[in-house]
């Protein structure tokens, strides 16, 4: 299938300051992507540059096949949402909508759908000002949904959110690509979308530094899982059955290299072997991003 | 285009600036030609000259008509909404174009508040003062088509200069500074020069035969030129920019 997203050596420069480096990668349609870097890496600008926003000063990022603004009607094709304060507070959230829908085409009643469906009916007809960043938030995703796209662009969406408003979130964005939708979501901190993206592109500095599943990247977990049983050698036999190096410890315990904490509850489960401990130690999923991403300079 | 061109005006309606601006043109209106009407004696007032600087206080309406139409792009800039109108037309000739035909509609109408004002304070003044009107139907027309063109006008400067400085503050204060200060002083020192500025020109547009101004017709070609002028350079500017 043809990649939904395709970016070839995208570069893009403010001066002596390399924001993105030749950075190419593709996005499989119906998958959810975690763009993830640390600030300053320049995902921002990398989707600026995706949505026509700003020009590349090298390289080339097409959506469907196009550029952006040569898309038949763009926000039918891709909905994005860049900041989530977009909007002039004076005006209600409603006739902000309808300055986006009329411009397009897209019918009235199609802005009163999105508003119910990102729960801001009752709040739609008062002025933005009044909103809590949660409504803020919500209503940029309206914006995005209007012309009821079949890709997501969201950028640091978790920003900010309380627990409750992140949890929205990902159950919003997985019902998104439920429909075999694709979303792109960046983030700074991997937690935040780890439970619900598919695969992450990591940047840093600019540059592309790891794109793999969300299963690979817990492979590359570095650290180890402490356990403490009744039974160790026989669970030191069934972690080397797996292929998971172990060593003993001073006070009777195993520490497994490489692998979760759950991995090593289920093969002890599945071996009848009963766990007294079980804890990781050393890297954890967090911790791995964090290395990977600051590798040093140049 | 003429969606796009829905969806500026609907920007212009659905904030309270514009509200606010329309009051500060009724409010000023009211001020100036009270002023004049009122303080002035009854036999300067019966000049025909001095009734045109009464009846022409409606060209205060362009000051608005240009706050209106920076207001029109840097309050995409100042509170990001131009990341969202971007993103729905990326065709930025378009939106810019949209732009300038809303800040030409609202202009226009401003002009029609603020001239309509000044006309019925100044008749009620004159009659109530029993000084007999000297304008002249030909007078009068001139008045309006000038008042009301160049507050279109005015609406088309105020978006290109809004596309040029798209910083709200900035955009306001060099408005503001060259009409009420950079402009008089050019034209105290260099009239020969001075004529040929905005504000000005719009002054020779309704007829206004003040020394050193030009003529109605000159007036009103060199307005349009200013217009085009600051037009294209904002468009020129808005294309290349990248949004942040
Ligand atoms: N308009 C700009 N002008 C100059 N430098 C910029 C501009 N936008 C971003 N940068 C710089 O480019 C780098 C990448 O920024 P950004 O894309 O915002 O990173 P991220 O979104 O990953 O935090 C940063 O060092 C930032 O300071
Ligand atoms: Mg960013």
């Amino acid at each position: 299938m043809d990649p939904v997203v395709q970016s070839e050596s995208l570069t893009k420069r403010y001066g002596s300051l390399l924001a993105v480096d030749n950075l190419s990668f593709t996005l499989a349609p119906g998958t959810i992507t975690g763009f993830l870097g640390p600030n300053g890496a320049g995902k921002t600008t990398t989707l600026r540059m995706l949505l026509g926003l700003a020009k590349p000063t090298s390289g080339n990022a097409v959506i469907f096949g196009r550029h952006y603004s040569e898309l038949d009607n763009p926000p039918m094709r891709v909905g994005a949402v860049l900041e989530a304060t977009d909007f002039h507070p004076g005006r209600s959230a409603r006739d902000h909508l309808l300055t986006l829908s009329r411009a397009v085409g897209i019918s009235d009643s199609r802005v009163d759908e999105v508003l119910e469906l990102v729960e801001l009916k009752d709040a739609s007809k008062r002025r933005v000002k009044g909103y809590s960043l949660g409504m803020r938030q919500r209503l940029g995703l309206a914006a995005a949904l209007l012309g009821d796209p079949d890709l997501l662009i969201l950028d640091e969406p978790a920003n900010g959110l309380d627990p409750e408003g992140v949890r929205w979130l990902r159950d919003f964005m997985r019902s998104f690509a439920a429909r075999g939708r694709t979303v792109l979501v960046s983030s700074h901190v991997l937690a935040e979308v780890a439970q619900t993206v598919d695969q992450v592109l990591i940047i840093g500095h600019g540059r592309l530094i790891a794109k793999s599943s969300l299963a690979e990247l817990t492979a590359r977990v570095g650290g180890s899982v402490r356990v403490r049983s009744p039974k160790l050698s026989e669970l030191a036999q069934a972690l080397h059955k797996e292929g998971i190096e172990t060593t003993a410890t001073n006070d009777h315990a195993l520490l497994a290299q490489g692998i979760t904490s759950e991995r090593v509850g289920d093969i002890a489960f599945a071996s009848g072997i009963p766990l007294h401990e079980l804890a990781s130690e050393g890297s954890s999923l967090e911790e791995v991003f964090l290395e990977l991403t600051s590798e040093p300079e140049k | 285009m003429i969606s796009q061109i829905r969806a500026e005006l609907l920007k212009i309606r659905s904030t309270r600036t514009t509200l606010g601006l329309l009051l500060g043109l009724i409010g000023l209106v009211l001020l100036f030609s009270l002023l004049t009407g009122l303080l002035s004696s009854a036999a300067l007032l019966s000049v025909k000259e001095n009734q045109l600087t009464l009846v022409g206080d409606g060209t205060i309406a362009g000051v608005f008509s240009a706050l209106a139409g920076i207001m029109l792009v840097t309050s995409e800039y100042r509170f990001g909404t131009i990341r969202p109108t971007f993103l729905f037309n990326p065709n930025r000739d378009r939106v810019f174009g949209s732009k300038i035909v809303a800040g030409a509609i609202a202009g226009f109408l401003f002009g029609v508040v603020g001239e309509g004002l000044v006309l019925l304070v100044g008749t009620i003044i004159l009659s109530a003062r029993s000084i007999p009107f000297a304008l002249s139907g030909g007078d009068l027309a001139l008045l309006l088509v000038g008042t009301l063109i160049g507050s279109a006008l005015w609406g088309v400067i105020g978006v290109g200069l809004g596309a040029i400085i798209p910083n709200q503050v900035g955009a306001v204060i060099i408005l503001l500074a060259w009409g009420f200060v950079a402009e008089n002083i050019i034209f105290g020192l260099l009239p020969s020069v001075g004529r040929y500025m905005p504000v000005h020109a719009q002054n020779a547009m309704i007829g206004l035969a003040s020394a050193h101004l030009l003529g109605a017709g000159p007036g009103a070609a060199v307005l349009v030129a200013w217009t085009v002028v600051l037009g294209a350079a904002g468009l020129f500017l808005l294309r290349r920019r990248d949004v942040s």
